[in-house]
């Protein structure tokens, strides 16, 4: 009987995340076929930024899905359990249960970037920064799920907080340039949707350069440095309170 | 706090439309898919207050009722459960209405776009009575999507994702104008309760149809406004019967 529920469940989710991606990838395809360019890039060039988008998406909730479980954890004091076993508190809160349905996502995502990517005839070293870029979204995009983990501790409150991270790294579906200053400034470097979705994307297409690489690369491990101080900060202010 | 959260989000989801919209638009002379720069911002501004109109509804909490048995409480009550809710919906509405348009004229300040404004009385009294008309339309599919917890108690959340999160969100034109897809795919959304939600009433606000289209659009409102209310309640009807009040 939960088998047969859950099958229903994951059935009617992913039913819905397809739609919705191919609702929005449809759009995208009529809208550059009526305007030739988005902010300066053609067609494929624009669906390659929203898949890099959707992996960095998709792969985020599919590892950090424990995130959204965070809250009641919290709440009910039933941290305290996580607390007292001998792993990483924060690997099993950031990482302790997978999504299944982004996982039967992911594969032919990859291969949707792959095929899209390599219409736009990249070197290898084009190919080396993409994956190292995409590798560095995948590392802010942990920084981001640590800072929400580390507020739920302060505030006990993650629902909102997460889904206004969904929201804003939304705004990366499409290049950050078509936003215009300042608001790009503070996608790119405040709120980094621009080093996390776009940049990877940029860097297959050339338009990044080494050192804009490793630039992002030291951004990534220091954002993700300083959210790891944020959590030792956190479980410092958690009170076991109703436990 | 939810009411805020959402509303923020709401405002996020426009600013990501108006900057792709802004972008392509960038020239102002360039008219693409019949739209000219104005236009179209007008269009992304306009789906703010339409989405406050339409899109914001307590009625989503209905589905979270049935299936934990909390429906119980009200029938055994002397109120009709959907008119309970029509009032509640018109309350959430009222408020939404008040925060859209206070965050419309902020963004205006800040974006600072051109704007169209309808003075025709005649469209205005059109794109009222089709803001209505949707109004209804979106809380009968509302209640029908909460239905399913009748028979199924478990996917409260399942069937509204798709319906409501997804379908809705990119039929209705909350976030592009239907008339940017191809003829055809135009013409089956046209057969669907979906475009009259927020396409149609910018439609007629931005003057973009003739007075027959306008009538045309408003009977297609009003047959799935009654059809679908006509369906609401045989489903519900069934429901009832089926209904065990799980989680009690």
């Amino acid at each position: 009987m939960i088998w047969f529920t859950q099958t229903k469940l994951l059935v009617l989710f992913l039913t819905g995340k397809i739609l919705r991606f191919v609702f929005f990838a449809t759009f995208l395809l009529f809208l550059l076929k009526g305007a030739n360019r988005l902010a300066g890039y053609d067609a494929n060039q624009a669906i390659f930024f929203f898949l890099t988008f959707n992996i960095i998406d998709v792969l985020s909730q599919f590892l950090f899905r424990e995130v959204y479980r965070f809250r009641p954890q919290i709440i009910s004091g039933d941290f305290d359990l996580t607390l007292t076993k001998p792993m990483s508190a924060l690997f099993k809160s950031l990482m302790g249960g997978v999504d299944v349905i982004d996982l039967v996502t992911i594969p032919p995502l990859f291969v949707a970037v792959f095929y899209v990517g390599s219409m736009l005839n990249p070197t290898i070293l084009y190919s080396v920064f993409y994956v190292l870029l995409l590798i560095n979204g995948l590392i802010l995009a942990a920084a981001f799920h640590i800072t929400v983990l580390s507020f739920g501790i302060i505030t006990l409150e993650v629902d909102h907080t997460i889904m206004i991270y969904r929201d804003l790294t939304n705004l990366g579906r499409l290049p950050v340039d078509i936003y215009k200053e300042p608001l790009k400034g503070i996608l790119t470097y405040f709120v980094p949707i621009g080093i996390m979705i776009s940049l990877p994307a940029k860097a297959l297409m050339g338009l990044v350069s080494l050192p804009g690489v490793l630039w992002s690369l030291g951004f990534g491990a220091i954002a993700l440095f300083l959210s790891i101080k944020f959590w030792n900060f956190a479980l410092t202010k958690y009170t076991s309170a109703s436990s | 706090m939810n009411f805020i959260m959402w509303r923020a989000r709401n405002v996020i989801q426009i600013v990501l439309v108006f900057f792709l919209w802004d972008s392509v638009f960038s020239d102002p002379d360039r008219v693409v898919f019949g739209y000219n720069r104005a236009s179209i911002l007008t269009y992304v501004f306009g789906i703010l207050i339409v989405r406050a109109f339409v899109l914001s509804a307590r009625a989503v909490d209905v589905a979270g009722e049935v299936s934990s048995g909390d429906l119980s409480n009200y029938l055994v009550k002397p109120i009709d459960y959907f008119k309970y809710w029509f009032t509640r919906d018109i309350s959430s509405k009222a408020l939404n209405l008040v925060f859209a348009v206070f965050e419309t004229i902020l963004l205006y300040l800040l974006l600072k776009p051109p704007f169209f404004l309808q003075t025709n009385p005649l469209y205005l009294l059109g794109f009222v009575i089709s803001v209505i008309l949707a109004m209804f339309i979106f809380f009968v599919i509302l209640f029908i999507t909460s239905a399913v917890p009748f028979w199924m108690p478990e996917v409260a959340w399942g069937a509204q994702f798709i319906v409501v999160m997804v379908v809705t969100e990119f039929l209705s034109g909350a976030l592009f104008p239907i008339d940017i897809l191809p003829r055809y795919l135009q013409n089956i959304l046209y057969l669907l309760p979906f475009p009259y939600l927020i396409f149609f009433p910018l439609q007629v606000y931005l003057g973009k149809l003739g007075a027959m289209e306008i009538v045309r659009g408003l009977l297609v409102s009003l047959f799935w406004a009654v059809a679908l209310c006509f369906l609401m309640k045989t489903i519900w009807n069934k429901g009832l019967r089926v209904y065990q009040a799980f989680g009690r």
